[in-house]
C-alpha cells in the first residue's frame, strides 16, 4: 500500500514559503526604493499567522497587516479597519498592494518641487523687480518734471 | 560627514512593545482572550488585538475607553498608562516623572 503525499494546507502555524514570497512580492514597490519601509511577522495567540507592512522610522508603526484565520485571509490597516477577506491570497495580495499609503511620497516630491520654485522667484526676480521700482522712483520726479 | 542613527533607545517600536506586553498582562489579569476582547469591542476579527499586544500598533484612541473597561481597568490610568509608551515625551510634560 502506498501513501500519496497531499500537500500540507497551511491553516495555522507560520506563513509557507509560497505565502511570504506571494506577501513580499506584492508589497515589493513599497517595501523597497529607498521608502523606509519594512516588514515583520508574528502571530496571534491562537497561533495564526500575521504580516506587517511597517512605515518609515522613527514610529514604524504598522500600515497595513494581513493574517491568515482558518484558511481566510485577513486584511487590516494599522487602526484595525478592516480592508478585504477572502480565501485567495493572491486576490489579498492585489487588495493590498493598491491599500499601501503612497501619497506621502509624491505628497513630500510635490512639496519639494514647490519650494524649489518658490526660492528661484524670491531669488532670482524679487531682486529685478526691486531694482526696476528703485529705477521708477528715481526717474519718475525728471519724468514729472518735463511733464 | 557620517549621521548619526536617526533615533536614540528606546524608540518608539521598542516602547509599543513594552506597551503590547502590559496590554497582554492586563488581558490576562481579566481572564480574556484575544477573541473575547475583539467580540467585547465590537471587532470582526481578534487580528488587530494581537497587531496591538505584539506592538506593532497603538490602542486607537476612539476605542481606548471601551478597551480599558473590558480589562476592568479605570479609562484614565489605562490612557495615562499608555501615553507612557505612546508618547513619553507628552507623559513626562503632563506628569513629570511621577509614578508610573
Amino acid at each position: 500500500m502506498s501513501v500519496v503525499a497531499f500537500e500540507r494546507k497551511q491553516d495555522g502555524g507560520g506563513w509557507s514559503e509560497k505565502e511570504l514570497s506571494t506577501l513580499v512580492a506584492a508589497f515589493g514597490a513599497a517595501i523597497g526604493s529607498g521608502t523606509g519601509r519594512e516588514w515583520e511577522t508574528g502571530m496571534t495567540e491562537q497561533g495564526d499567522a500575521q504580516f506587517y507592512l511597517l512605515g518609515p522610522l522613527p514610529e514604524q508603526a504598522c500600515e497595513l497587516c494581513v493574517s491568515r484565520i482558518s484558511g481566510r485571509y485577513i486584511l487590516e490597516d494599522g487602526s484595525g479597519r478592516l480592508l478585504f477577506e477572502h480565501r485567495n491570497l493572491e486576490l489579498v495580495a492585489l487588495h493590498a498592494k493598491a491599500a499601501v499609503p503612497s501619497t506621502s511620497w509624491l505628497m513630500v516630491r510635490a512639496i519639494t518641487l514647490w519650494c524649489a520654485i518658490r526660492n528661484t522667484i524670491h531669488e532670482k526676480v524679487d531682486p529685478l523687480l526691486v531694482e526696476g521700482e528703485e529705477l521708477l522712483v528715481q526717474f519718475v520726479p525728471q519724468l514729472a518734471a518735463f511733464a | 560627514m557620517e549621521r548619526p542613527p536617526a533615533k536614540a533607545a528606546p524608540d518608539a517600536k521598542q516602547l509599543r512593545k513594552l506597551a503590547g506586553d502590559w496590554l497582554k498582562l492586563r488581558r490576562a489579569d481579566a481572564e480574556l482572550s484575544q477573541a473575547d476582547l475583539a467580540a467585547r469591542l465590537g471587532l470582526k476579527y481578534y487580528t488587530f488585538i494581537s497587531q496591538v499586544e505584539n506592538g506593532f500598533s497603538r490602542v486607537p484612541t476612539d476605542i481606548m475607553g471601551a478597551w480599558a473597561r473590558e480589562l476592568g481597568l479605570e479609562p484614565a490610568a489605562f490612557a495615562r498608562h499608555l501615553l507612557m509608551y505612546y508618547e513619553p515625551e507628552m507623559h513626562r510634560l503632563l506628569f513629570g516623572a511621577e509614578s508610573k
